[in-house]
């Protein structure tokens, strides 16, 4: 559409602008509105009314990759859609993410893996605003509970790294037969898994004479960066290291490879945790010294922490007459070792995990202290 | 007053002061390299230890193959952050071409060639994109990042494929004289791309467009072409460096080049390679990735606490980079 202005440019620009500044004001409008429109003190809906949500960091880990699975299982247990979203560990890109939840007017239940324990505070704000059901899971702070916060906070499930940090620690002193040097590879030291199963081993060399820790280094989770790191501390220590403990997989999985460059493969027992598939596979040869894991079960990580933010949404359970306990509790987990690998090595069908669906108190290992 | 020709990439001058000061300039990273060298060498007693010495070889071929090819974009003035993207996937096409354990694929060598054209193939997208339709290096290469993380995530599919071919394995486990072999792959690509650089057309014009655009392009070079050359060039070794950490690790991976960019281009700089193009090389960046490797492996040596080992990391970085550039500092340079 032309715009005769009949040779005064500057009315035309004038025209232009106030169109432009009159559509962002109206943008903007509809956008906070959407945004408040929902209520804020928790209605409860229909079952089939209920949007699944589970916010993880990426599909690309196969412990996350597992998670999801976990929260398909139970989608199609109730016969609904599941949305997944992924992060890629940016916390900025959560939160959003979360908050345009809202956007669909629906009531939510989302089961979230915040990116840190600093994002807990504004995700289970933000879903509270929009009268979502969140259960959050690893990350929040100490002194933040689902009970200061609201009911729409359902629950924060976590796994006590210092007691599968002691147990693990105590399956690699064992390999070791009780004598030698280890060296520790840790995870972000910011994170509370990474402190916490740190603090398990701790515990662990306590006790154990024998062992000596010759080193620790952080190789922040990921598998490059431990293999370089232990290269440098074989180069460093030589023969004195006699275990290698990591604080997950990827990262023991990397120290793997830096063994089997060396030449050392198979002589040094090694572990980890999160029972990735490559480590299960690793422990059920028993050829490369992988001795141990752990798993959280991501399945029911992903399953039963979302049924639990369903049942709150759907009214099934009260969130007000929960326990403390029952609001922040730890989960179980398993040392897998290759007595019992074979376990771990497939995907559970539904079968396996309804009971955990329909309780999914029934791994609680009790309140977070 | 006789003056020697100039070499590519640095400045001329004429008389002795200014040539000392030349020389400090471009030695200037040398010299900190020595000096990081002889101080761990005092400070430690693993540190130059035969052991540890094939080890930092190791530890700094991956890095110098990715710096080799930032170093060609960098020169040209822009940059290349697709890096990562790039890295996983072609790791992951290689291991799903190589036998692995997800199919039944077994191409052995022509994986290895697969995986490195996609690099390449990422290149030429930046290039193209970025010539043709003008969007500024940065935005386009952090867009196809994007991609590349993305059709390996597509590729990866919830777990990690594991290469099983014991030949290709080998090349990124083994070693040969003691050194680890992909020392030898990243000593084969730094050769070819000196040769490139001083050599070929890709290489010297790339100097020009990155000195002076402008002047570059009125004397009649097609600018469009040598820029999308460096663009694959950089792609192509990021295709490379892909390949060589799958082989190392044994897996593809979606994160398998994390961290790498910014170390990458901490190196270049580091090295002499100015960033806003014109001067410097490859040989700098090998340099550069010395200095990088050194420092990470001898703080460990010395046992410096892990929680301060990266800001006791960005400190010497920066000192180092204000020292290789003090004497340029009064010169007219834009700083963006």
């Amino acid at each position: 559409m032309k715009l005769s202005t009949n040779g005064r440019p500057g009315l035309r620009r004038r025209l232009v602008t106030a169109a432009a500044v009159f559509t962002v004001a109206s943008l903007a409008l509809v956008g906070c509105s959407s945004a408040s429109e929902s209520g804020g003190d928790g209605g409860t809906a229909e079952a089939g009314d209920v949007q699944l949500v589970a916010a993880i960091r990426s599909l690309s880990n196969s412990y996350h990759a597992n998670w999801a699975a976990g929260s398909e299982l139970f989608a199609e247990s109730v016969g609904s859609k599941l949305t997944v979203l992924s992060d890629e560990a940016d916390s900025q890109k959560q939160l959003a993410q979360i908050k345009a939840l809202a956007g669909s007017g629906q009531v939510y239940a989302l089961n979230v893996d915040p990116n840190t324990s600093a994002d807990t505070e504004a995700i289970v704000r933000a879903v509270t605003d929009a009268g979502g059901y969140v259960v959050t899971q690893w990350n929040k702070p100490d002194d933040l509970n689902p009970w200061d916060v609201s009911d729409n906070w359902v629950a924060h499930i976590s796994f006590d790294g210092r007691v599968s940090g002691l147990e693990v620690s105590n399956a690699l002193f064992e390999a070791m037969g009780g004598e030698g040097g280890i060296i520790a590879i840790q995870g972000i030291l910011d994170n509370v898994a990474s402190q916490q199963r740190y603090e398990g081993l701790t515990n662990a060399l306590a006790d154990a004479s024998g062992i000596e820790l010759l080193d620790t280094q952080t190789a922040n989770w990921s598998r490059s960066e431990a293999l370089t790191v232990t290269q440098t501390l074989l180069a460093k220590h030589g023969d004195k290291i006699k275990g290698i403990w990591a604080a997950n997989d990827e990262m023991a999985l990397g120290a793997l490879e830096a063994l089997r460059a060396a030449g050392l493969e198979g002589t040094i027992p090694i572990v980890g945790f999160d029972a990735v598939p490559q480590a299960l596979d690793e422990i059920k040869a028993g050829t490369s010294g992988y001795v141990a894991s752990v798993s959280s079960d991501a399945f029911w990580q992903g399953g039963a922490a979302l049924s639990l933010a369903y049942k709150a949404a759907t009214g099934e359970i009260d969130v007000a007459s929960l326990s403390h306990d029952e609001r922040a509790f730890y989960g179980t987990q398993i040392i897998v070792t290759q007595d019992n690998v074979d376990d771990f090595l497939t995907t559970p069908a539904l079968e396996d995990l309804q009971a955990d669906f329909d309780d999914p108190f029934l791994r609680s290992q009790g309140g977070i202290n | 007053m006789t003056t020697t020709a100039p070499k590519l990439g640095e400045p001329v001058t004429t008389d002795r002061g200014a040539q000392v000061k030349k020389f400090l300039t471009t030695a200037g990273p040398l010299i900190a390299f020595i000096a990081l060298a002889i101080f761990f060498t005092v400070a430690s007693p693993t540190f130059s230890t035969p052991g540890n010495l094939s080890i930092l070889l190791t530890q700094l071929s991956i890095l110098l193959v990715i710096g080799i090819g930032l170093t060609f974009v960098i020169l040209l003035g822009s940059i290349d952050l697709s890096v990562e993207g790039v890295m996983a996937s072609s790791s992951l096409v290689f291991v799903l071409l190589a036998t692995n354990d997800r199919n039944d694929f077994q191409f052995g060598f022509f994986a290895v060639i697969a995986g490195i054209l996609t690099g390449s193939l990422f290149g030429l997208i930046n290039g193209v994109l970025h010539v043709r339709l003008g969007i500024p290096s940065f935005m386009v290469t952090l867009g196809t990042g994007a991609i590349g993380i993305g059709v390996a995530t597509v590729l990866f599919g919830g777990r990690a494929p594991r290469l099983l071919d014991d030949t290709l394995r080998f090349w990124g486990v083994g070693s040969t004289f003691g050194i680890s072999n992909l020392v030898f792959i990243a000593i084969l690509v730094l050769a070819i791309a000196f040769v490139v650089q001083r050599f070929t057309r890709v290489g010297r014009y790339g100097y020009a467009i990155g000195g002076d655009e402008a002047i570059a392009k009125l004397s009649g070079i097609n600018i469009r072409k040598y820029k999308i050359s460096a663009f694959v060039v950089s792609g192509t070794a990021s295709g490379i460096a892909g390949v060589m950490a799958a082989m190392q690790l044994g897996v593809g991976d979606t994160t398998i080049g994390g961290g790498m960019l910014f170390t990458a281009i901490t190196a270049v700089v580091l090295g002499g390679t100015l960033l806003v193009g014109g001067r410097g090389g490859v040989i700098q960046t090998l340099i550069g990735v010395g200095i990088i490797v050194v420092l990470a492996n001898g703080l460990i040596l010395i046992g410096v606490d892990p929680y301060i080992q990266t800001a006791v990391q960005g400190v010497v970085i920066v000192i180092a980079v204000i020292a290789s550039g003090w004497s340029l500092r009064r010169r007219v340079r834009v700083i963006k």
